[in-house]
């Protein structure tokens, strides 16, 4: 009793170390600054953007393939050019762009991004690129309700999570209730259905939207703005003094020449041809694509799921400690902690250690991962529920420990387990859409692309909702079938 | 005769619970010994103490000259061949038909061919009346008809002795009888065989020896009229009269 207390605080001591040990890189980060010779080094300019914030940044349609445009994509360019390097564009929520600058997952992040004192904390800042004001997105029939930004007293306003605007409007529209979410489609759908009263939001945000929208207008919000709380600018990670100032060239050039204007002009050409056609048919491709994914990152972490689980069932079951208590501690620990955090920790916790770890990839592995600890307890109960009088006869006929498995337990197990296992299918199908988080483009991903394309909100929900249920619905009948197929074999 | 089964001071605890107290015996080779007595007497932990089902806590157990307690588990799946056991609640492979429950161990372990596993189990299934059921899957089976397969599969590896762990005690009645004439017919075949019981009838045709156990060791052994007419110790004598009264 007493070796077994030990060797579980060891093994759970282990566990901690194996933890500190994937943190530890992130504290020496401070080395000399040569951000500028490894972007020139490697020959690319890995650029971070949340494209669903037109006219900086957003998806559509170029020669038949779904591409990031707009101002910012524009001004990278330049930057790249400049710099003669090739630009690439990584997608991811605007919540994850800052990690993806501290983990170096990208070089620099343009995504409308305003310079706060917060974030210069955590990143440098280039200078100031373009400067609109703040505007407030309201319903029209309702526009002749407000002025400014005091007309909110008691209302409901919406800001993107981490934005700027947020900032600006829990410290000057303290009368307001404010609702923060992720995405500015998912605001505007919530505006157009009458549960917030106004965005916050960029002025040249707030104009594009009212233009595409015929059911939006816009009025200037009237924020006392300090100096340098305005505009946006382009973050990179601490310590890039040289990358900074190679790009603050870049920019001194674009604001001599006038550039934005012209970039704002190209992103409203983009936005134009996205709005021509609105209906979804026009979108099948997205949608397609999104379907692939989903059904291709369920598939190998399924097939992963159940090799890993089958292993992890196993030596949970195994009476030699050394087996038993890791795969306890695995599959307690990732039954005790929620799927998104795994699928960020392994993407940015993993990437610090492996830098350029595709999201796919992470994504897969993190899915699998959690989907091994839930097969593995499956196959255990399927594995205790075979009665032990089997296990003897195979035994008593002199059947190894490892051939008995094989032959008579695992099959026995799975036909019991069989409609659990096609439950925890079904709900990967669901649950592996949090990898849109870190930019994988599965259906919920590419539901979030067409909202921004569109401009609509709903619409672009209901066709991915059918698709989700045509897909598992088509599953569940392959794994009843399946199962009938069984009960008679 | 020679020695085929040598049990020496033969110890079994489970926790604190001492279920066998130190057993002595022999069986020889083409001997059939009826193990009887009352429930908790530790006859079944005895029987799955022969082929090591149940590792005892200490004594020997010497099987064809070698003691099993020393050998390593990889060795101990070449000695369980050597010895068919019999449970009482049959444990037909439940997944496979009863062509494959007979066949299955022969071509795992023994390493058959598929013709030739099957021919042989197909004579099996002759000899205990259950040819035309090779096919059907335990569960579509009567428990007697289970059991006798189940004889049948533990016959398939040609064993040296049969452990028979009360083979008719989850039976109904009417189905006793065909299992005990399969086992009987087995006797006569010159196999040797140690069998947990309370089919006493059994016991006294059947039987070369009884051994009567109580309290987790041997009370007494002898022959069945040495038993069933002359029983000696005290605990056998006050067993006999209970099951007799019924």
């Amino acid at each position: 009793m007493k070796l077994k207390k030990i060797s579980l605080w060891l093994t759970a001591l282990v566990c901690l170390l194996g933890l500190f040990a994937v943190f530890a890189p992130s504290g020496q980060v401070q080395a000399a600054d040569n951000s500028l010779q490894r972007v020139k080094d490697k020959g690319t300019l890995v650029m971070g953007t949340s494209p669903d914030y037109p006219p900086y940044e957003f998806i559509t349609k170029v020669n038949g393939k779904n591409q990031v445009v707009g101002m910012d994509v524009d001004v990278a360019h330049k930057i790249a050019k400049d710099l003669g390097v090739k630009l690439v564009i990584k997608q991811m929520d605007f919540d994850s762009l800052l990690v993806a600058l501290e983990t170096h997952k990208v070089d620099m992040v343009l995504s409308a991004m305003t310079p706060t004192e917060e974030r210069k904390q955590s990143v440098d800042f280039s200078q100031v690129y373009y400067d609109a004001g703040q505007a407030i997105i309201v319903r029209k029939q309702d526009l002749h309700l407000y002025k400014d930004k005091n007309s909110f007293a008691g209302k409901q306003v919406g800001v993107q999570t981490g934005s700027l605007q947020q900032d600006l409007a829990k410290k000057q529209m303290k009368k307001s209730h404010l609702k923060a979410l992720t995405k500015v489609t998912d605001l505007i759908l919530s505006l157009e259905t009458n549960k917030i009263d106004g965005i916050v939001a960029e002025d040249a945000v707030a104009q594009a939207y009212v233009a595409n929208d015929t059911r939006l207008a816009k009025i200037d919000a009237k924020f006392d703005l300090g100096g340098d709380e305005n505009g946006t600018a382009i973050a990179f990670a601490k310590n890039s003094g040289t990358l900074v100032n190679a790009v603050n060239h870049s920019i001194d050039q674009i604001k001599q020449q006038k550039l934005t204007k012209q970039y704002i002009n190209n992103a409203g050409k983009y936005m134009a041809t996205n709005t021509e056609n609105k209906s979804m048919f026009n979108y099948w491709s997205y949608f397609a694509k999104g379907v692939g994914y989903t059904l291709l990152i369920t598939a190998i972490s399924v097939v992963i799921g159940i090799i890993l689980g089958t292993m992890f069932a196993l030596g949970r079951m195994s009476r030699k400690a050394i087996l038993h208590y890791p795969a306890v501690w695995y599959i307690e620990f990732v039954r005790g902690t929620p799927l998104m955090i795994q699928v960020m920790f392994v993407y940015f916790g993993v990437g610090l250690l492996w830098n350029n770890i595709p999201a796919f990839f992470a994504g897969v592995v993190a899915v699998a991962l959690n989907s091994a600890a839930y097969v593995a307890e499956y196959i255990r109960g399927g594995i205790d529920s075979v009665p032990v009088g089997q296990v003897e006869a195979a035994r008593s006929l002199g059947m190894s420990q490892r051939d008995t498995m094989q032959t008579i337990v695992l099959p026995q197990a799975i036909k019991i387990i069989w409609p659990s296992l096609g439950n925890e299918f079904i709900s990967l199908i669901k649950e592996s859409s949090i990898v849109s988080i870190i930019g994988v483009t599965d259906l919920i991903y590419q539901l979030r692309a067409v909202q921004a394309a569109t401009y609509r909100g709903v619409a672009p929900i209901a066709v991915a909702m059918v698709l989700y249920f045509i897909m598992t619905f088509t599953l569940s009948r392959i794994l009843n079938h399946a199962e009938r197929k069984m009960q008679h074999g | 005769m020679a020695e085929m089964l040598k049990v020496e001071n033969l110890k079994k605890a489970f926790g604190k619970n001492e279920v066998l107290t130190g057993i002595d015996g022999v069986v020889n080779s083409g001997q059939v010994i009826v193990v009887i007595g009352p429930s908790g007497g530790g006859k079944s932990t005895f029987l799955r103490c022969l082929n090591l089902l149940e590792t005892p806590t200490s004594g020997k157990i010497a099987f064809e000259g070698q003691d099993l307690t020393q050998l390593p588990e990889k060795k101990l799946d070449d000695i369980r061949e050597k010895m068919g056991m019999v449970f009482q609640s049959f444990n037909l492979f439940s997944n496979m038909n009863v062509m494959d429950n007979l066949t299955l161990a022969p071509k795992r372990v023994k390493g058959e061919d598929e013709a030739q596993a099957q021919k042989k189990a197909l004579e099996l299934l002759e000899r205990v009346g259950l040819a035309e059921k090779k096919d059907a899957f335990p569960e579509s089976l009567s428990g007697g008809q289970q059991q006798r397969v189940a004889i049948a599969r533990a016959l398939a590896m040609d064993p040296d002795v049969m452990l028979f762990d009360e083979p008719t005690s989850a039976l109904d009645p009417e189905m006793v009888g065909e299992v005990l004439k399969v086992m009987q017919d087995l006797a006569h075949s010159g196999m040797t065989m140690v069998v947990v019981t309370h089919e006493m009838g059994f016991a006294r045709q059947v039987a070369d020896e009884v051994w009567f156990m109580d309290g987790g060791d041997i009370a007494e052994k002898g022959t069945p009229e040495q038993i069933f007419e002359h029983p000696q110790n005290e605990r056998t004598k006050d067993f006999l009269s209970r099951i007799l009264a019924q």
